[in-house]
């Protein structure tokens, strides 16, 4: 019975965590971020991931979220975010500067 | 000795002529800036990014003792890695260059060889956010080393720099202040040939620096280092100090290089064993430089 309370516990326990987490989307096109501003809740593991759907690859970076993914064309990357503190984490292509977004955490 | 002056002069600040005038052809792009090599021989509190991967070289010179003509330099290869948001490693080997002329208890000496191995891993403790300006790095770099820092000689040395590495953005990505402390003891195996076992001793330093964006891929500033040296670990023996002050040079060269540059002249410093000297070229230099040219990858 001790058991059974302890596999529930558990089970609950990752189910929270697991319903804690953001996931966000951004696509890469014409060398444009699309949506250029995404939103996130603070104090929360974010899952991003990066579609790239130009021909060339292209390079996510963001010095204030402190990443750096390559993602090539037609392709696409994760990547995990700390939780963050509310603000405003701006981000680019290092292969095309003038691409860039920003990721409002609230 | 003045041609070589200038033309080193205009090398250095070649890259930040480029700079001005590319900033003025592209328009001012204030971007985030990683602050851990803005500040010349100060640390910012940057670990890098996530998925980077950087190869520098590295070089600290050390100029000008009591007399004679005295010149040492450390260049490392290093290689960096930054495997997650909050921990940054480094290691690699060093050259060690040394030409001592007529230089008091010092052997003339005229080489550059393999000087030892490093590593160092640092951990961002206190991020910075939008509502707090400070960030604080704790970092710790031991070196080994076979070659002697100071006379040349060939050593076996062990060495542990630790260091509390803090800054604070005054003007949102443009204007910046570091403060560093330092706890650094080592140990040398019988330096003097004599069969007295390991010599140990310390050096601890406190330093504060100010850089300055002028352009958006240039950074300048100054900074003053205060040093202080013992003999024994845990400074058993306090034998001198010394205050270090002049100019920092950081320049983004493209997305993916940069450099950083500082100068230090001794200023004022004492020594136990000569209590008449204005400054302590013992255990320091008169001067020191550092030239630091990385690429990214």
């Amino acid at each position: 019975m001790k058991s059974s309370y302890a596999i529930a516990a558990v089970l609950l326990m990752t189910a929270a965590a697991q319903a804690q987490q953001a996931s966000l989307t951004v696509t890469v096109r014409n060398h444009q971020f699309q949506p250029s501003t995404l939103a996130a809740p603070a104090n929360t593991p974010i899952t991003l991931r990066v579609k790239n759907l130009d021909a060339t690859p292209m390079e996510f970076e963001s010095v204030s979220l402190r990443v750096e993914k390559v993602v090539t064309g037609g392709g696409e990357g994760i990547i995990r975010l700390r939780p963050l503190a509310p603000g405003r984490y701006n981000f680019f292509d290092d292969f095309h500067q003038q691409t860039t977004g920003t990721l409002v955490v609230r | 000795m003045r041609i070589v002056t200038v033309v080193g002069a205009s090398i250095l600040a070649a890259p930040f002529f480029i700079a001005v005038a590319r900033a003025q052809d592209a328009g001012a792009n204030w971007r985030d800036v990683e602050t851990k090599y803005i500040f010349g021989f100060t640390e910012g509190s940057g670990v890098g990014l996530e998925g980077e991967k950087e190869f520098s070289l590295d070089t600290v010179a050390r100029m000008g003792k009591a007399g004679g003509r005295y010149w040492a330099s450390e260049t490392k290869a290093e290689f960096e890695v930054t495997p997650n948001q909050y921990v940054e490693i480094e290691f690699g080997p060093f050259l060690s260059a040394h030409r001592i002329k007529d230089v008091p208890d010092l052997d003339n000496r005229n080489q550059m060889a393999f000087g030892g191995l490093f590593g160092e891993i640092r951990y961002l403790l206190l991020e910075r956010t939008q509502g707090q300006p400070l960030a604080v790095t704790l970092s710790a770099e031991p070196e080994w080393r076979r070659i002697d820092e100071t006379s040349g000689r060939v050593v076996d040395n062990y060495e542990l720099e630790l260091k509390a590495n803090a800054d604070v953005e005054l003007i949102p990505n443009r204007f910046y202040f570091a403060a560093n402390l330092l706890y650094e003891p080592e140990a040398t195996h019988d330096p003097d040939r004599i069969g007295i076992g390991w010599v140990k001793e310390s050096k601890a330093g406190v330093s504060g620096a100010l850089a300055y964006r002028v352009v958006p891929d240039v950074f300048i500033g100054a900074e003053v280092w205060y040093l202080r040296h013992y003999d024994g670990t845990w400074f058993n023996t306090f034998t001198g100090d010394a205050t270090f002050v002049g100019p920092t040079l950081y320049v983004q060269l493209g997305p993916k290089m940069f450099m950083s540059a500082a100068w230090n002249v001794q200023v004022t410093g004492s020594d136990v064993e000569d209590p008449s000297a204005r400054l302590n070229l013992s255990e320091f230099s008169h001067h020191r430089a550092k030239l630091k040219v990385a690429v990214e990858f």
